[in-house]
């Protein structure tokens, strides 16, 4: 199960330690400069202001954006994803905790809660790995082209764009460190949400209902 | 404000001042890739990418052109230079040329009807692609940042006469 929380991992320095080990760690510092764009939306164009359409659109975006997070975050706990790939886990995992993390700020408290994922050992399979990463990659960069002609918030429709080419960025990496075309058509076409769901409920990586711990009863306080 | 805006918008669509914009971003990339393969400097995987990414630009080149219809703007003189010096620095110019593309679609995406929108956005993410695709073979950071940050018409004006182009 993923631990990911992404203010959590903002306030223990865990998105730093991450890139601890990287040659190119200004590249963190450079995500989040760019996320901390995202961010600064105005208060007003903020959850209370967002219309019902643009809810949907983020909070779906949000979904994405959980499952992307902590696939990258657990493979990159499993510590058996190593070399070029591990790397890339690292890097790609900060990039997809921002997102997380921009979106949780700009809905607020109308943010859909993140649902618990089993990865069923892909996170330690360094071929699985990177074979999922690819369509998670492929399938965000759908999604998201489906969903911006629907935002009507001018603010948001140039963040969530902002976004769609980088996840083109990730998708076309994953595929190179996968070994097969990083770009295969000149033209990327769209997938509405109700197919993106279907592809996401497919792979069982969204656990629905919470496992529920075994506690002990409180003790009798009188 | 941080946030980054749409930028230029113009209020109604402006689809024809956007759409040679894109027109003359698809011609350097075309010109530029079919440049590099006959200077020959190219080999094994940057030669594969060339050949697959001049093939992109040239469908993009042909969904513009139509879009435009006959009365298209003069084409513009290419003199690539040291850009083609060898291989790195085609790869180099080729990262470079690909954010510009990135930066210009994303840049314009406010002020186009939406159905140009929509072939935009099926457009700027395979030159996203192409981006992440060369600076994955170079070994450099295939996506630096976060979110890709739009461009303005005059940035990508000036990107693509530092690399040889004259309107």
């Amino acid at each position: 199960m993923s631990e990911l929380d992404p203010h959590v991992l903002d306030a223990d320095g865990a998105l730093a330690e991450a890139h601890a080990g990287l040659s190119r760690a200004q590249l963190l510092g450079a995500g989040l400069a760019a996320t901390g764009a995202l961010l600064a939306l105005p208060r007003r164009a903020r959850a209370a202001q967002l219309s019902k359409t643009d809810t949907d659109v983020l909070n779906y975006a949000l979904s994405l954006e959980y499952l992307q997070a902590a696939f990258y975050t657990e493979a990159e706990r499993s510590k058996a994803i190593r070399g070029k790939a591990g790397e890339a886990a690292k890097v790609v995992g900060a990039v997809e905790r921002a997102h997380v993390a921009a979106f949780l700020d700009l809905l607020g408290s109308k943010a859909v809660k993140r649902p618990r994922f089993d990865f069923q050992g892909v996170t330690e399979n360094p071929r699985k790995f990177l074979k999922t990463a690819v369509a998670f990659e492929d399938l965000a960069v759908a999604a998201y082209k489906g969903q911006a002609i629907r935002i009507e918030s001018p603010a948001v429709v140039s963040a969530a764009l902002g976004i769609h080419t980088v996840e083109a960025r990730h998708a076309a990496w994953m595929r190179h460190l996968y070994g097969i075309k990083p770009a295969v058509n000149a033209f990327d076409a769209p997938d509405s949400k109700k197919q993106v769901l279907a592809l996401v409920e497919d792979t069982g990586f969204v656990v629905d209902s919470p496992r529920v711990k075994a506690k002990r009863k409180p003790g009798y306080t009188g | 404000m941080a946030v980054p805006v749409l930028v230029e918008a113009q209020g109604p669509a402006d689809d024809r001042r956007v759409l040679e914009l894109i027109l003359l971003i698809e011609r350097t990339e075309a010109a530029f890739y079919g440049a590099a393969l006959d200077a020959g400097i190219l080999d094994g995987e940057l030669a594969e990418f060339a050949e697959v990414v001049r093939g992109h630009e040239a469908e993009h080149l042909g969904a513009v052109t139509a879009a435009l219809g006959d009365d298209l703007p003069a084409e513009p003189t290419f003199d690539f230079g040291e850009h083609l010096a060898d291989a790195g620095a085609f790869a180099r110019a080729a990262a470079r040329l690909e954010d510009t593309a990135v930066g210009a679609y994303n840049g314009q995406a406010g002020n186009v009807s939406p159905k140009v929108f929509s072939v935009a956005a099926q457009i700027v993410s395979v030159e996203a692609r192409h981006a992440a695709w060369v600076r994955s073979i170079e070994d450099r950071d295939p996506a630096p940042d976060a979110t890709d940050k739009p461009m303005t018409e005059q940035q990508v004006r000036d990107r693509l006469q530092a690399l040889g182009v004259t309107e």
